[in-house]
């Protein structure tokens, strides 16, 4: 119980001396290039239209909802929302209840109900740029983020309330490879790495 | 007896919400959502677009708004040389039973969803409306073919069954037909 | 003193402490005032730059912005208004938002000015916006080759 206490309490001190300084947003980091690489293809085409309307309908074929469109600027925003129910927390917090009945984390009267996370909001945010003056390449860089909600809980006597939300970055090469070769495909265009 | 109190509690901690939870899709990992391209695609597909004649985009599109605002969605993008027309409603189906609930009125919608803490109108809560989205893309087909492919999602959920789109075309129809007749 | 004079005493100042708290808080008159910190604020946050078309302008800070990880959350090209703003990873508690505005400075300059805010607090630190510049001049020159 006291180790338990110790560790939640090094945690969050860990946290508070990891603290990003403004100034650090605004500088590239050593992980940028390799996202900017996992994020962007460039195809050789002067249609910027037809790539963003291309890019549209491979969002709409893996189901997001554009909600955001600026054409001048290349800049697509699309989003969609599901359930973000995931076995393992579901067992974690199953066996955690069980556990806190019987008296596991000190005192039986103890019930710990972990909240798990119930809906997801999936972005992606594209922007299309040309590469050189004449216009005859042209770049797309997507970015998909995440942000989750998570539901109630329960902690001793203390009731959780649901609602906590996070936010994550899809950091996946996978899950861009995939957009890249259903967007390639729907040009007619090969999707050349930067 | 120690061990019917115990059961009882169980029972008790994993029905604490139990049943609004259930309603959420549940999988291994919840990132595979952003992959998934819907279910039986190629039935669902054949529903979602229609090919029409012509090449006139800016008349399909307005056809399209018009039939947004027959259907009591709010047109929040609009790009004509992109050909994308979407936007959402809420559909207030969950009321609270208790007529009246304090946390409704605690959320400001003004905000930019990714940075508030909660949003009145989505969210974990059993009072606020369901959601749903709806994006229509215009496409040239062919020289003289457009072709039109409506998507839409019901709360958290696309929508699959062909009936719905099926309606949404039969009131494209009718807003197409309202134009000519017009004489436009 | 009895019980009953007691629980009156108690009743009005609860009904006093009832009162005070439905008391909106009112608003400073110099609400909407620019202050001196924000005048100071404005040299540090704008730069111009030889750029003649508005839109490379903003697509370079688009660029820029999304090289720095940046979410982008509106554009609008008439108004020439860039708004982007990031999380602090894993951890989400600290948020920076930016507000990017590119506007015609004189024959083939543009003026740029952004607006840092770090969780909900304006950034003074003039490092943070001359780091933001210097990325944003990389990704101009690197869109006119």
């Amino acid at each position: 119980m006291r180790a338990a206490a110790g560790l939640v309490a090094l945690s969050l001190l860990a946290g508070c001396a990891a603290r990003e300084k403004p100034q650090d947003f605004f500088q590239l980091t050593e992980e940028s290039p390799r996202h900017k690489a996992a994020q962007t293809r460039y195809f050789e085409t002067s249609g910027e239209t037809e790539l963003l309307s291309a890019s549209a309908a491979v969002l709409q074929d893996l189901g997001f909802q554009i909600t955001e469109s600026v054409r001048e600027v290349g800049f697509l925003r699309a989003s969609k929302e599901r359930g973000a129910r995931e076995y393992g927390q579901e067992i974690a917090r199953f066996f955690t209840a069980l556990l806190s009945t019987v008296g596991f984390f000190g005192g039986a009267n103890t019930l710990v109900v972990l909240p798990v996370d119930l809906h997801q909001q999936i972005n992606a945010a594209l922007v299309a740029r040309p590469l050189d003056e004449a216009g005859s390449r042209h770049e797309v860089r997507i970015l998909f983020y995440r942000l989750v909600w998570r539901s109630g809980g329960q902690s001793g006597d203390q009731s959780i309330p649901p609602g906590e939300q996070r936010m994550e970055m899809i950091r996946d090469p996978k899950i861009y490879q995939q957009f890249f070769a259903r967007l390639s495909k729907a040009v007619f265009l090969e999707a050349h790495k930067i | 007896m120690r061990g019917a109190a115990l059961l009882a509690l169980m029972a008790g901690a994993l029905s604490v919400g139990c049943a609004y939870e259930w309603r959420h899709q549940i999988q291994w990992d919840s990132r595979d959502q952003i992959w998934r391209a819907e279910g039986s695609q190629v039935k669902v597909r054949a529903a979602q677009s229609r090919v029409f004649d012509g090449s006139d985009r800016l008349r399909m599109l307005e056809a399209v708004v018009h039939t947004f605002q027959d259907l009591g969605f709010q047109v929040e993008v609009l790009d004509e040389e992109l050909g994308i027309v979407s936007g959402k409603k809420f559909v207030g189906v969950e009321k609270v039973s208790l007529g009246f609930d304090p946390y409704y009125y605690l959320y400001d919608e003004e905000d930019l969803v990714v940075f508030t803490k909660a949003f009145r109108s989505w969210g974990p809560f059993w009072h606020r409306s369901n959601l749903v989205r709806l994006t229509v893309t215009v496409r040239a087909r062919n020289a003289s073919q457009q072709i039109v492919r409506a998507s839409a999602q019901f709360y958290l959920t696309p929508i699959e069954d062909p009936e719905p789109y099926q309606d949404f075309f039969r009131t494209l129809d009718q807003a197409l037909f309202a134009a000519r007749a017009l004489g436009e | 003193m009895s019980p009953r004079s007691g629980a009156r005493r108690l009743a009005i100042m609860a009904l006093a402490l009832a009162v005070v708290a439905c008391a909106t808080p009112e608003p400073a008159p110099d609400l909407l005032a620019p202050t001196d910190e924000q005048m100071k604020l404005r040299n540090l946050q704008t730069r111009s730059f030889d750029v003649s078309d508005r839109n490379q302008a903003m697509r370079a800070v688009i660029a820029a912005l999304q090289d720095l990880g940046f979410i982008i959350e509106r554009a609008n090209e008439s108004l020439g208004l860039v708004t982007a703003a990031r999380f602090a990873e894993p951890r989400y508690f600290d948020v920076v938002g930016v507000t990017v505005t590119v506007r015609p400075e004189s024959e083939g300059r543009m003026l740029i000015r952004a607006n840092a805010i770090y969780n909900n607090e304006p950034v003074t630190d003039p490092q943070v916006y001359q780091n933001f510049f210097a990325t944003l001049e990389r990704s101009l020159f690197i869109g006119r080759n």
